[in-house]
This record gives structure tokens, C-alpha cells and sequence, in this order.
């Protein structure tokens, strides 16, 4: 029980970044992050294409159309990585009457963000099952 | 800046379940191939794959003491994984693309 009320009051003060106190960072998960969603996330972003429509979607949103032409990549392939982007959460999606707008989702790259930073050396709390790695 | 295939490598490393977990892991201090085995509950011959695939892509580095290996984290590549991701901010990234379209 005690270990519950310190975890949540962490994730309390842990959010937003900044760290706690100076030189002692603390970066607990979000407790609902699935290992599948974050392998997820990181494939989305293993190959160089998808990449490259990611740079393009953080600097304003755009259609499949701009992206086939920046890109110079036909359009059904701008299609297929855009739907691997959108099934990560990465990315999502606008329609109205005249257009689709594809856009970069600032909660998921918050949520990335925040897991890279989990993964510093000596960074890590909490989830781990090996001895030695809950306090 | 670091080229795309590089970036697209580090996160193809960090694609699979059982590797964000071992780095996951490797996050709080160093560990041998026999606590990673047993935790994860995998044959050796299959962590050895993975083991094999981060340290590729250079997310972590291995070293030998006595019978066992120890494996631990680069900083280096996570620290620039940790700046990409953040580069990739909407509203952060003005500037940082070679694209003529990009201003």
C-alpha cells in the first residue's frame, strides 16, 4: 500500500518535466504503458520514409497529396506508412468536406518523449522484475 | 545531425517487446545474460539474437568479466534518441529539415 501512495505521488511531481530535484531524476512510466504500444511507437518510426513524413507533419499538418510530392514517393506507398503511423498514435488524421489532413498527435510524442528518457543509464524506476531495481 | 537510416536502425532496434524490455532492464544498472534469461524467460540462443540487434545499432555495449557477459547502455546513442524524439515536437522542429518546403 505504501508503495502505491509513493509511486502515484511520484507520477504527480514527475509530471511535467522538468526533474524533481536537481541530480536526482525521476521517470516513472505512465502505469497503463503497454510494452506492445511502445514497441509499437518504435516501429512506426524504423524505416527511413516514415521518418521523413514525421519531420514533415511537426512542422504543419499536410495531405497525402503534399507528402507524395515532398516525398517523391508514389502515392500508394505515402498511404500504407501513413496507416502505420496513424495504428502507432503518432499521427491521426482530420477530414471535412474538401480535404484530409494528416497530424502529428503532441500527447503521443509526449508520452515517447517521456519513455526516452526512462531509458538513460541509471534513470529507471520501478517495472523492472530483477532484484535490486524497486528502490 | 544524424542521418535518417541511423535514427530508422536505433528505433527497428527498439521495435520489438522483448528488447524494449531488456532495455528497460539495462536502465538501472548493468546485468549479466543470466538475470536478463531468467526474467525474460527466453531460450539463450534467442536473447543472444536480440542482444545482438541493440548492440548493432549501437544502444548498448557488453563486457566480459570472469565466465559472463555484462551488458549496459550507451548514453551517447540515448541521448540522441532522446533529442530526436523531442526534435520530432510539433511546433519544435522549424529549422531543422533540409526540405525547400520547410520554412
Amino acid at each position: 500500500m505504501m508503495g502505491l501512495m509513493r509511486r502515484s505521488i511520484l507520477l504527480r511531481i514527475a509530471y511535467p518535466w522538468p526533474r524533481l530535484r536537481p541530480g536526482l531524476p525521476i521517470f516513472p512510466h505512465p502505469p497503463d504503458l503497454q510494452l506492445a504500444r511502445v514497441a509499437q511507437w518504435f516501429h512506426a518510426l524504423s524505416d527511413c520514409t516514415r521518418l521523413d513524413i514525421l519531420a514533415l507533419l511537426s512542422q504543419r499538418d499536410r495531405s497525402a497529396g503534399e507528402l507524395k510530392v515532398l516525398l517523391a514517393v508514389p502515392a500508394s506507398r505515402v498511404s500504407f506508412h501513413l496507416k502505420v503511423l496513424r495504428e502507432s498514435g503518432l499521427i491521426r488524421e482530420h477530414r471535412d468536406a474538401a480535404s484530409r489532413f494528416s497530424i502529428a498527435r503532441g500527447d503521443t510524442l509526449d508520452l515517447m518523449i517521456h519513455f526516452t528518457q526512462t531509458l538513460m543509464p541509471g534513470a529507471h524506476v520501478g517495472r523492472c522484475p530483477l532484484d535490486g531495481c524497486r528502490d | 545531425m544524424t542521418d535518417t537510416a541511423t535514427i530508422a536502425r536505433w528505433f527497428h532496434a527498439l521495435s520489438d517487446e522483448a528488447r524494449v524490455q531488456i532495455v528497460e532492464m539495462l536502465s538501472h544498472k548493468e546485468r549479466c545474460v543470466c538475470e536478463l534469461e531468467e526474467v525474460l524467460g527466453i531460450a539463450q540462443s534467442r536473447l543472444s539474437f536480440h542482444l545482438k540487434v541493440l548492440k548493432d545499432a549501437g544502444l548498448i555495449s557488453d563486457r566480459k568479466e570472469g565466465r559472463w557477459m555484462f551488458y549496459g547502455l550507451e548514453r551517447d546513442t540515448l541521448d540522441q534518441i532522446a533529442a530526436y524524439t523531442k526534435s520530432v515536437k510539433p511546433g519544435k522542429h522549424a529549422g531543422s529539415c533540409a526540405m525547400a518546403c520547410c520554412d
